[in-house]
């Protein structure tokens, strides 16, 4: 570009979209979100014909493509399959807000659940380097709770642990 | 399962935008249109050639929706035959296999593949989170971000060794990244910075660190596929589809459940049946080339075994050992990858492009040193939806 | 226990996130006429001999590179096309009804969509010559050019 050429304006146009949305929970997932609302307990559903749990529940087991008609009560306690600590504040779409960090993101594998479904979850743990796989960990709930993930607020580490926990 | 194709199918051309995080001075359909005329000329055609284009992009990314229809201004596709895809991460791969497809089919001669993302326009975090169920994923997610498989790699093969790999994979596609006049990030990077970038850069999700992670690109790729009686007619320099396999999981609600040891991953899933119909046995010697959708340096590392079929700790020695460097044993995406440019809905697509490009003999400085006759060219979306895609020089049989 | 029709429930949900979209060059001086010249300008294809608005950097159909083929359009024109909209929703440019209309200013060959205000509903036709009013506030907009209005 030659030095007396001006740089040239370019125009943007900055927007912010927002898009209201209503979502049909349909019966398995309205039951789930019920029970979490009215009872404080988490129900998952079971495939007749192999047995896996799943959780947050799907009308179909994923593996059999079979209705999974079976229901069962699981957790609240669990066992920590996997974590995550997150230290990359990036905003929640829903709020505009940042979660504050470090948090801690971990699949658990719900007491009474066979299979592969892995619970996914916040975990509270101010002390982040406690946390390790196959601690045993118990669901949180609020006390007004309205039929959505947050019902659960997290789950936190339990203290005094029977064993120094599978690996 | 037989992939029957009714006649061969080449790569003629491809065209790429510089790969940028600042492209304030096009709107889409003008960037695209940017490699839409690039893949013409490297092809020797006119718009007048392309009987249909194929076009796609991560699902309202940039919050416009079907962008395909706007995009006509850019991408010539106007009174031609068209297709819009997306697959999310894999959109690009899966272009290229709608195009194959198509062309394989009979049903058109010369098909154009189009993806594109202006992230810098979009909102990527929002895109990505958009993606989860909105009954429940939606409020626990954010972005794309896991280290999960880190801890995996560190448990298995020891923390220092494991941090070392993974940092040693990022050294090498940043070198290979400079070599690439299109990459978007390219650091100049050196092995002795290695142990200071493991401890120093900042820590994303556990051992995640920023450097390890891709690139958020602005950019468009288009490629232009034809039968073998126009690649005659043409005299083009072909890259020949071979045959191409997607496999993908979704049962979790969970964006990466990062628990695939207990399973049979996707990528080995999609390696195993890629190879067996194509009788490759030893992937590392029969394969040339591999241009991987590596979304960091920790899945770079880890997905090499699921992909090669290896066992043990044979993937960290390749990356110890500089195997995978260009004028190694077996170079893995001499462009320098994912980590150094991701423009989303055409990342997959230019993983094709530039695996191509190797076959054909037209990377220029990031060409790799030996010859290459057969060439894999993988994509990646969540939640493990896999792409593999074999590419050779001499005509399949 | 067993999930039934009646535990099925509606979630409200919102997306609300920023975006940014860059006129490009081309677009860019497009827009800067409007806002400070209040000058609309197209843009010509000199091999398909057609003249474009809004203006683009490509003929769309023979690739033709259009930088700098600026052709400046008086605000007069035609309506090709419109629509009375009746219905109300939140994302509209204006309170119903209002006119939608295709707009063909004169020496262009691309119509494009706009405001059309008239006083009187049975003056709408195909064909009802019509001209720019432009808005006092500007920003670089296809608004800066506040509707047309029939030319009496």
């Amino acid at each position: 570009m030659a030095e007396d050429e001006v740089k040239q304006e370019l125009i943007v146009s900055k927007q912010v979209i927002s898009v209201p949305q209503r979502f049909a929970t349909g019966p398995v997932m309205g039951y789930f979100l019920q029970e979490l609302r009215d009872n404080a307990r988490i129900m998952a559903n079971r495939c007749p014909e192999c047995g896996r749990h799943q959780v947050p529940p799907r009308e179909v087991c994923a593996v059999c493509r079979l209705e999974a008609d079976q229901w069962d009560e699981v957790g609240p306690e669990g066992v920590i399959r996997h974590y995550d600590i997150v230290y990359y504040a990036s905003p929640d779409p829903l709020t505009g807000e940042t979660r504050e960090v470090p948090y801690v993101l971990a699949w658990i594998k719900l007491d009474g659940t066979s299979g592969d479904a892995y619970f996914w979850h916040m975990l509270k743990e101010n002390d982040p380097s406690k946390i390790r796989k196959g601690l045993r960990v118990r669901a949180v709930f609020n006390e007004n709770r309205v039929g959505a993930p947050s019902d659960i607020r997290h789950f936190e580490i339990i203290e005094a642990q029977e064993s120094g926990g599978e690996q | 399962m037989n992939k029957k194709k009714n006649r061969n199918v080449a790569i003629i051309g491809s065209g790429q935008t510089k790969l940028s995080s600042h492209r304030e001075d096009v709107n889409q359909p003008e960037m695209i249109h940017e490699a839409v005329a690039e893949a013409l000329e490297d092809a020797g055609m006119t718009i007048d050639d392309i009987d249909c284009v194929v076009h796609g992009n991560m699902e309202l990314f940039e919050m416009v929706h079907q962008p395909d229809m706007w995009h006509v201004i850019g991408d010539g596709a106007y009174g031609k035959a068209g297709l819009r895809l997306t697959t999310g991460g894999t959109t690009g791969a899966t272009l290229v296999c709608a195009a194959d497809n198509l062309v394989a089919s009979g049903l058109h001669d010369v098909v154009m593949a189009v993806g594109f993302e202006k992230l810098q326009e979009g909102h990527t975090t929002g895109g990505i989170t958009n993606m989860a169920d909105p009954l429940w994923g939606r409020s626990l997610q954010t972005g794309a971000l896991t280290g999960t498989t880190a801890y995996d790699v560190m448990e298995e093969f020891g923390a220092q060794r494991a941090k070392r790999a993974s940092m040693k994979y990022r050294v090498i596609m940043d070198k290979h990244a400079m070599l690439n006049h299109k990459a978007h990030r390219r650091f100049g990077l050196s092995d002795d910075q290695i142990d200071a970038m493991a401890e120093n850069s900042p820590p994303l999700v556990g051992e995640l660190r920023m450097i390890h992670m891709c690139s958020q690109s602005d950019g468009a790729c288009a490629m232009i596929f034809a039968s073998e009686d126009k690649v005659e007619e043409l005299s083009a320099n072909p890259a020949w589809v071979v045959d191409h396999e997607t496999v993908h999981r979704e049962e979790t609600l969970a964006f990466f459940e990062g628990a695939y040891r207990g399973t049979k991953s996707t990528h080995r899933v999609a390696a195993e049946r890629l190879f067996a119909r194509n009788g490759i046995t030893d992937p590392r010697n029969q394969i040339d080339v591999f241009e991987m959708y590596d979304p960091s340096s920790w899945w770079g590392l880890d997905w090499m075994r699921e992909f090669l079929l290896l066992e043990g700790d044979e993937h960290l020695k390749m990356v110890e050992n500089d195997d995978i460097a260009i004028d190694g044993a077996f170079p893995i995406n001499p462009s320098g990858g994912v980590i150094a440019s991701n423009p989303i809905g055409a990342t997959a697509m230019i993983r094709v492009a530039e695996a191509a490009m190797q076959v054909r003999g037209t990377a220029g400085a990031h060409q790799v040193k030996k010859d290459v006759n057969l060439a894999l060219a993988s994509g990646f979306g969540g939640t493990f939806w896999t792409v593999l895609i074999l590419l050779s020089k001499e005509l399949p049989q | 226990m067993s999930a039934r029709e009646e535990h099925a429930f509606v979630v409200e949900g919102k997306m609300a996130l920023p975006y940014q979209y860059f006129a490009g060059t081309v677009g860019s001086t497009f827009l800067v006429a409007l806002r400070d010249e209040q000058k609309i300008l197209g843009i010509r294809c000199d091999t398909c001999n057609k003249v474009f608005i809004p203006p683009r950097a490509t003929c769309e159909r023979c690739f033709s590179d259009l930088t700098d083929k600026w052709v400046e359009l008086p605000g007069t024109g035609i309506v090709t096309g419109f629509t009375v909209v009746r219905y109300e929703e939140p994302y509209q440019p204006k309170k119903p009804p209002f006119v939608l209309a295709l707009i063909r200013l004169d020496g262009a060959d691309t119509p494009f969509v706009h405001l059309l205000e008239s006083g009187d509903p049975a003056e709408l036709q195909i064909g009802l010559k019509v001209k720019a009013v432009f808005a006092e506030k500007r920003i670089g907009s296809l608004l800066d050019i506040s509707h047309f209005a029939p030319v009496p």
